[in-house]
């Protein structure tokens, strides 16, 4: 099976050079890593220009509605536990309309991986901005909310108790396979933070500027210890890589 | 199920002949046992093959404070509560006023107050012409009330005495109960003991059961099996008055079925989780009362566009937002039939007591699966929390099974073929049989489009479903009383108990109530006008909610509404009393037949 095995025939909408199109790519290859036939794949999304992902993906998918996608994949996945249940969203998808059902994913720890494309911008609405936008960012109109101070998904899903959290870029595909690769193998629910940019709303450079103000998670990183983790989570750069993974009982 | 030409009303009114009944009130705080009184009277009465029902209130807080159950016995089956108390037991006549309106005596009525209480009783109350009587419920040291003997075991051996059921009848059940707990137990046989000897009390009307026993059952719990009979494989809720139960009951039950049970965060999660498992192809359903199904509003859409089969239960409470969440009401059913953005086919249901909630879920099941839309089922607070005594409930040697699609049918999901209205379900793990459920609007195979002539395609398709229904439920009505009684009532739910007796008792009433309120049965409706010289509707909503969706649907000039806003449920002699003022004149039997024969 090759990755494109796992993609439908259908012409992604997203703007050229988006981020979704890494995620997309780095999706495919893990799952095809991992052998995953398409009747044993769901994806299950939201709303949201990362959301139209479940559509170009071979699966039993599921573009729901705005921040409801982790509700109907618990639902699928205990109905179901053969599937491989992947959930896919946006940081506005995830962390505004949708941010009441993460912590109740996390504490029931189904076997979800969630993978989260933050480009810190509503990009389908046109611009507005979103939970994880840059404070005091100002780019024209729409930007109510901007003057807030953004949320830290990873710190968030941390203190919640996620048992699997791992960050990396949606420009850095190798890398983006593995994390997504791991975290589908976690046996619970697993976050996955894909840092990314919008070519569209958000202004030129911003995701290789994500890039730069970002670091491998060092080889002296014990993954399993939840301080250590916190401790990188709260760096104010982005750590990259698998942050917290907490051994099964 | 059923097709049954339409406007062929074939429901011959089974009312069982009125047997004797005896309705018995207990009122106090909590603390006083009430509950677990009313409880055991009822678990006795069903042991012996008699029928009941009780229904328990509340002051405005539901833990805690006064609390009273109103139990009816008799020996057909019932499903209102009466309307005249023949034995009140009250064990603090100050808690008696926030029970207006459940309890009213009559000329023969028992009352039994407590030795010590000397307050006054309220004057909604009525009046006996039988002397009071007075035990010492209550232990006092200097005036003051001290823990003492339990007051609902004294209360419990007069009751049972009063019926005149044999004293090892109330043991039987005390010993079923507290089995886990022999120190409660003995203190508690031997208060009832106690009393049974010292206190004295006049016979009642004997109540003869037939000596088979029979269940008792909440209507919440009706809920829960009738939906588990159904083939229910998933449910997920979150916990609200009046509904909670039926998780609860669920919590207990399903997973032994090889189910799965699931606390939502809140009720968006609730429905979505139920979406998501019936996406997995399995049988699923949540239940809520008003404020969640608000939450669930959008993503009931989100069903019935992405066409997965879901049920929804709504045990209706009264009042927007917060309202008075113990109390009954009639008025979610404006939201249960047009709420939503959006235009999308949904089916509605309305329970009408606990042994139709058995039959009703199966039915509910039924649609869901059979046109993969969601099902909303209408129960109520009074319905939900009532304890009823039930026979048997019906066999089933199936359940509902969706359409499954296989790699002989078509490749389209949601293929615009002709007039068909549904295509076979893809159940995740079938090879080949991947694609896209969305709430987007899309092609026949899935894909997201904003085409508009598809959506106007998609919509007829769709909204087909509606037709199909109608005609699979054309019949799934109930009727009562005389076929050329002149006078109509038409109402919906809970009214069932109260209408199946009224007619009864008066003979120039016939009474309509659907079971389907959305496709409403229309021709059986017509059919069944016919030949009336007066109508109304019946109904606990301040705006009528009933009679305006009715007038949206047919003609209904003519027929008055007949609409209260809710909290207690009707009565028969406040249905008199509405009905006389509604209904222009006094209107005999005979006078009925000849103003019919002079209209023919």
């Amino acid at each position: 099976m090759r990755p494109a095995d796992l993609r439908t025939e259908l012409e992604p909408v997203w703007c050229s050079g988006c981020g979704d199109f890494g995620v997309l790519k780095g999706l495919t290859q893990a799952l095809t890593d991992l052998e995953v036939a398409p009747e044993k794949l769901a994806v299950i999304s939201g709303i949201g220009c990362s959301s139209r992902l479940a559509g170009y993906v071979k699966a039993y998918a599921f573009n729901s509605i705005h921040g409801r996608a982790l509700p109907i994949a618990t639902g699928l996945k205990l109905s179901r536990p053969e599937m491989t249940t992947v959930v896919v969203g946006g940081d506005g998808d995830g962390f505004s309309i949708g941010l009441g059902h993460i912590p109740h994913a996390v504490r029931r720890d189904t076997d979800l991986t969630y993978a989260v494309l933050d480009n810190g911008i509503y990009g389908l609405t046109k611009g507005q901005a979103s939970p994880t936008t840059e404070r005091d960012t100002k780019r024209g109109r729409g930007m109510a909310g901007a003057e807030d101070a953004p949320l830290d998904p990873v710190l968030l899903v941390l203190s919640s108790g996620c048992g699997f959290v791992a960050r990396s870029h949606a420009g850095h595909l190798p890398h983006l396979r593995q994390m997504l690769r791991e975290a589908i193998q976690y046996p619970g629910f697993a976050f996955v933070h894909v840092l990314a940019g919008c070519v569209t709303y958000q202004p030129k450079g911003y995701a290789d500027g994500l890039l730069e103000h970002s670091f491998p998670v060092p080889e002296t990183h014990d993954p399993t210890n939840l301080d250590q983790a916190m401790n990188l989570a709260r760096d104010p750069r982005f750590a990259l890589g698998l942050i917290y993974k907490r051994p099964r009982d | 199920m059923s097709t049954t030409a339409p406007g062929v009303t074939t429901h011959t009114p089974q009312t069982a002949a009125t047997g004797r009944s005896l309705v018995i009130a207990v009122a106090g705080s909590g603390g006083d046992g009430v509950a677990l009184l009313g409880d055991l009277l009822l678990s006795i009465a069903a042991h012996q093959g008699l029928y009941g029902m009780l229904v328990q209130s509340y002051g405005p807080q539901i833990r805690g404070g006064e609390s009273a159950v109103v139990l009816r016995l008799s020996e057909t089956e019932v499903a209102y509560e009466g309307d005249q108390t023949d034995l009140l037991v009250c064990f603090r006549t100050s808690d008696l006023k926030r029970f207006r309106g459940s309890m009213h005596l009559h000329e023969q009525s028992v009352l039994v107050l407590d030795s010590g209480d000397e307050g006054e009783l309220p004057e909604w109350l009525g009046t006996t012409s039988r002397e009071i009587m007075r035990y010492p419920f209550a232990t006092r040291a200097a005036g003051v009330e001290v823990a003492g003997e339990p007051k609902n075991m004294m209360a419990l051996a007069l009751i049972a005495k009063a019926l005149g059921w044999a004293p090892e009848l109330a043991e039987r059940a005390l010993e079923e109960r507290f089995a886990h707990r022999p120190h409660l137990l003995s203190a508690d046989v031997k208060a009832y003991r106690a009393a049974w000897v010292q206190l004295q009390v006049p016979a009642m009307t004997r109540l003869t059961g037939h000596g088979l026993p029979l269940e008792v059952e909440t209507g919440n719990e009706a809920v829960a099996h009738g939906a588990l009979a159904a083939g229910l494989r998933f449910f997920a809720g979150y916990p609200i008055t009046p509904s909670s139960e039926v998780m609860e009951t669920l919590l207990d039950e399903l997973p032994a079925a090889g189910g799965t049970v699931v606390q939502a965060e809140d009720e968006i999660a609730a429905l979505g989780m139920v979406v998501g498992a019936s996406f997995g192809g399995v049988p699923s359903m949540t239940a809520t009362s008003g404020p969640g199904l608000s939450l669930m509003t959008e993503m009931m859409g989100l069903a019935s566009m992405a066409e997965i089969p879901a049920v929804i239960v709504d045990c209706q409470r009264a009042g927007p937002a917060t309202g008075m969440p113990s109390r009954t009401e009639q008025s979610d059913l404006f939201h249960a039939v047009y709420g939503g953005h959006g235009d999308f086919p949904r089916a509605v249901l309305g329970v009408f007591d606990v042994v139709h909630a058995h039959t009703l879920m199966y039915k509910a099941f039924a649609l869901a699966e059979d046109y993969q839309l969601p099902v909303l089922v209408l129960s109520d607070a009074y319905v939900a929390q009532r304890r009823q005594i039930r026979g048997a409930t019906p066999a089933r040697s199936t359940v509902p099974r969706r359409w499954r699609w296989t790699s002989d049918d078509s490749p389209a999901r949601f293929k615009l073929k002709g007039d068909q209205v549904v295509t076979p379900f893809r159940v995740p793990g079938t090879p080949g049989g991947t694609y896209l459920a969305a709430g987007i609007e899309h092609t026949e195979d899935g894909t997201p489009t904003s085409d508009t002539n598809m959506h106007q395609r998609m919509n007829e398709r769709r909204f087909r479903k509606l037709p199909a229904i109608a005609l699979d439920t054309a019949d799934w009505v109930r009727t009562f009383g005389a076929a050329d009684a002149p006078r109509g009532i038409i109402a919906w739910g809970s009214m069932y108990g109260l209408l199946r007796e009224w007619v009864l008792a008066h003979p120039e009433y016939r009474v309509f109530l659907p079971e389907i309120l959305l496709p409403f049965p229309l021709d059986a409706l017509a059919a069944w006008r016919k030949g009336l010289s007066e109508t109304v509707t019946l109904e606990l909503s301040h705006q009528g909610q009933f009679h305006r969706y009715l007038s949206s649907l047919t003609d209904m000039s003519g027929v008055r509404s007949i609409a209260r806003s809710g909290g207690l449920p009707m009565s028969a002699p406040e249905l008199a009393t509405l009905l006389s003022a509604t209904l222009s004149s006094a209107l005999s039997p005979t006078s009925a037949a000849a103003a019919e024969k002079e209209a023919s």
